[in-house]
C-alpha cells in the first residue's frame, strides 16, 4: 500500500532527525571527554581518562559537585512531605475552592524561572539566607513543587476510597490507615516524583545563578561560568557526571514505575 | 510473671504512639479540616514566592537614584515608564515573544511524529528505544546540553571540522538567532512530546483505521481524526513550550553568547550588571504579566486540559 508507506516514511525519517538532534549534544560530550588531546577535536585524538583524572583532583568542581548533592537532596526532602500530602488532598477531597488553591499551587509554575528565582532571592536576602547552600534546594523544591504534587495527585486517582474505609471498619486507626493503605497505593507516583525533583535540583542552573555567590556556587553554574571563557575537555569530563547520573535515574525510573507509565491516558 | 505485652512488637509500639500523638495533636472533631493540613506545607512553601514577588513589586515601583545608588522612598511609575518608551525592551521582548513562537511551532511539529510513533508502535523495543532516547536528554541539565552544542557548532566544531574535509571554509553557526533558537527547540522537545503523548494514548487505534476504511488517506486521518482528538494534548505541550522559552535564559545566554537577549537576560543585567533592582523588578513583572496573560488566555478559552491537578471535572 503505498499510502501507508508514504506516512511511515515521512514519520519514520522526522523522527530519525528527532533522535539524532536530542542524543548529539551527550554523545559529543561524551567522546569529548576521552579526549588524548588538549583541545576538543573531532574525530578525538586518540583515547585517555586523563580529564577525568583532572577532574578528580580539582576541588572547587568536587565542592561544586557535593554542593549541587546537597541542594538536590534538601529539596527532595522538602518536596516529598509537602507534595505527597498535597497531591493526595487534591486526589481524594472535594475541596472548596479547588481552583483558586489549584491556581496558587501552579503559581511556581506560571511565574516565569527569572521571576520567581529573584522573587526568592530578595526574600533570602531579606532573611539573611543567601551565601548559604541549603536555601538554595528549598528555593529548587519551591519552583519545582507543582511536578511532585502533579505526580501523586495523578497516581492517587488510582486510590480506592473503598480500601481506606475497609481498613478502618476493621479497626485500623488513621495513622496506620495512610502509612499501610493510602501510602502504598501511591507509592509509585511518589517516587518517580521524588526522583524527578531529585534530578531537576541537581540540574537547577538559573535560580543556583542568582541565589549562589562564589562560595557557594552548584556545579552547573561552575560549568556555565567555566564555558565562557574557553571550552577544555575537563568540561566534557565533568558534564558526563550529568549524563551518568540522567542515565542512572532513567534506568531507576523504568525498573520502578516502568517509562511507559508516561504514555498513559489520565 | 512478665506482661503479655512484651510479645508486643516494636512496630506496633511505635504506631501506638503515633496514632495517640496524631489523636492529640489533631483530635477526630478537626477531621474536617485535615485536607487543609494536608494541604498547609505546600501552601506555606509557595507563600515564600508569593512575599517575594509582593516585594518586587514593591521594587519595581521605585526608581533608582543614579547619585546615591539607592531605590526612591516613595512609589513613582517610572521604571514602568521607561520600559513602555525605550525601543530596547520592546525590541528584547518582540524577540523573545517571536522566537517563543517560532519554537513552539517547530516543537510540536517534531513532537507529533515521534509522540506518535512512541505510543502507536507495535515493537516493545522501539518503544522503550524512544523513551529512553526521549528522557536521557530530558534529565541532562540544559547548561550541559548547551555546552554539547557548543563542541559540535563551535568554529572548531564537529561541523566545521566536516565541512573543513569536504573544503568548505569555517562557518559562523553559534552566537546567532537561529543558534539560539535550535537549542531551544533541542531542550523542549522532551517536554512537548510527554506533554502530547498522553493524549495520543486516549485517541483509540481503531477510529483511525475506521476513518481509512470509509475511504481517508492517512493526510485526511491525520487532520480530521488524530489531530483534532489530540487538541488538549497539543494545547497543553505548547503552552508549557511557549512559557519556557518565553522565559529561558541559559540558551540565550549561552548559544547566543550575550549578542542574543531574551526578556531572562535583560532582567538579571539589570540586576547583577547595571543594579538597578528597581527596573529589573519592572521587568520582571512585565514578563511575569506576559506569562500569566498567556497561560490565562488558554486556561479561559481551553480549559486548563492536561495540566489539572487531581480529579478531572
Amino acid at each position: 500500500m503505498p499510502d501507508a508507506l508514504a506516512k511511515r516514511l515521512i514519520f519514520g525519517t522526522l523522527v530519525l532527525l528527532v533522535v539524532i538532534v536530542l542524543s548529539l549534544p551527550t554523545i559529543v560530550v561524551l567522546g569529548a571527554s576521552f579526549t588524548a588531546g588538549n583541545i576538543i577535536a573531532f574525530p578525538p585524538e586518540g583515547f585517555s581518562l586523563k580529564w577525568y583524572e583532572k577532574i578528580a583532583l580539582a576541588a572547587d568542581l568536587r565542592n561544586a559537585f557535593g554542593r549541587s548533592l546537597l541542594v538536590a537532596l534538601v529539596c527532595t526532602l522538602i518536596a516529598l512531605p509537602a507534595g505527597t500530602l498535597a497531591g493526595l488532598a487534591f486526589a481524594k477531597y472535594r475541596l472548596r475552592f479547588t481552583t483558586v488553591l489549584q491556581t496558587y499551587l501552579l503559581l511556581p509554575f506560571t511565574v516565569p524561572l527569572i521571576g520567581s528565582g529573584i522573587a526568592l532571592m530578595l526574600v533570602f536576602g531579606q532573611m539573611r539566607l543567601l551565601g548559604q547552600v541549603w536555601p538554595v534546594g528549598l528555593a529548587a523544591c519551591i519552583i519545582n513543587l507543582p511536578f511532585m504534587i502533579w505526580a501523586v495527585s495523578s497516581s492517587a486517582l488510582g486510590l480506592d476510597p473503598d480500601l481506606e474505609w475497609a481498613a478502618q471498619s476493621c479497626g485500623a486507626p488513621p495513622v496506620s490507615t495512610f502509612l499501610y493503605v493510602t501510602l502504598p497505593a501511591v507509592m509509585p507516583g511518589v517516587i518517580s516524583g521524588g526522583l524527578l525533583m531529585f534530578i531537576l535540583a541537581l540540574n537547577e542552573f538559573l535560580v543556583s545563578l542568582l541565589l549562589t555567590d562564589a562560595r557557594t556556587v552548584t556545579l552547573p553554574v561552575q560549568i556555565y561560568n567555566s564555558i565562557r571563557s574557553i571550552i577544555t575537555p575537563d568540561l566534557a569530563a565533568v558534564s558526563v557526571v550529568f549524563i551518568a547520573a540522567a542515565a542512572f535515574f532513567v534506568f531507576v525510573l523504568d525498573r520502578l514505575v516502568g517509562l511507559d507509565i508516561f504514555l498513559k491516558s489520565k | 510473671m512478665r506482661p503479655t505485652t512484651s510479645r508486643y512488637p516494636l512496630i506496633w509500639r511505635v504506631l501506638d504512639g503515633l496514632e495517640a500523638a496524631a489523636a492529640r495533636l489533631w483530635p477526630r472533631r478537626f477531621t474536617r479540616a485535615t485536607p487543609v493540613l494536608m494541604l498547609a506545607p505546600s501552601l506555606l512553601l509557595v507563600l515564600l514566592l508569593v512575599i517575594g514577588l509582593v516585594e518586587l513589586g514593591d521594587s519595581s515601583l521605585r526608581e533608582l537614584d543614579t547619585s546615591t545608588f539607592r531605590l526612591s522612598a516613595t512609589w513613582t511609575g517610572a521604571n514602568y515608564l521607561k520600559i513602555a518608551t525605550s525601543g530596547l525592551y520592546w525590541t528584547v521582548i518582540w524577540k523573545s515573544l517571536f522566537g517563543a513562537l517560532v519554537v513552539t511551532a517547530l516543537s510540536l511539529i517534531l513532537a507529533f511524529p515521534y509522540a506518535y510513533m512512541m505510543v502507536r508502535t507495535r515493537s516493545g523495543l522501539l518503544r522503550k528505544l524512544l523513551l529512553v532516547a526521549l528522557f536521557l536528554p530530558f534529565f541532562i541539565g540544559q547548561v550541559v546540553r548547551a555546552y554539547g552544542w557548543l563542541i559540535i557548532l563551535g568554529n572548531q566544531g564537529v561541523v566545521n571540522d566536516l565541512l573543513g574535509l569536504v573544503g568548505v571554509a569555517p562557518v559562523r553557526l553559534l552566537y546567532n538567532y537561529p543558534a539560539v533558537l535550535f537549542g531551544l527547540v533541542q531542550y523542549m522537545l522532551p517536554f512537548a512530546v510527554l506533554m502530547l503523548a498522553p493524549a495520543l494514548t486516549a485517541i483509540p487505534a481503531e477510529l483511525e483505521a475506521a476513518a481509512a476504511s470509509l475511504g481517508a488517506n492517512w493526510v485526511k486521518t491525520l487532520t480530521r481524526v488524530v489531530l483534532p482528538l489530540a487538541r488538549p494534548g497539543l494545547i497543553g505541550a505548547g503552552l508549557v513550550v511557549l512559557t519556557l522559552t518565553l522565559t529561558d535564559f541559559a540558551m540565550p545566554a549561552i548559544l547566543g553568547g550575550g549578542s542574543q537577549d531574551f526578556i531572562a537576560n535583560a532582567i538579571y543585567d539589570q540586576f547583577f550588571r547595571t543594579s538597578d533592582q528597581g527596573l529589573g523588578s519592572a521587568l520582571a513583572l512585565v514578563l511575569v504579566a506576559i506569562g500569566s496573560l498567556l497561560v490565562g488566555a488558554v486556561f479561559t478559552l481551553f480549559g486548563a486540559g492536561t495540566l489539572a491537578m487531581g480529579r478531572q471535572r
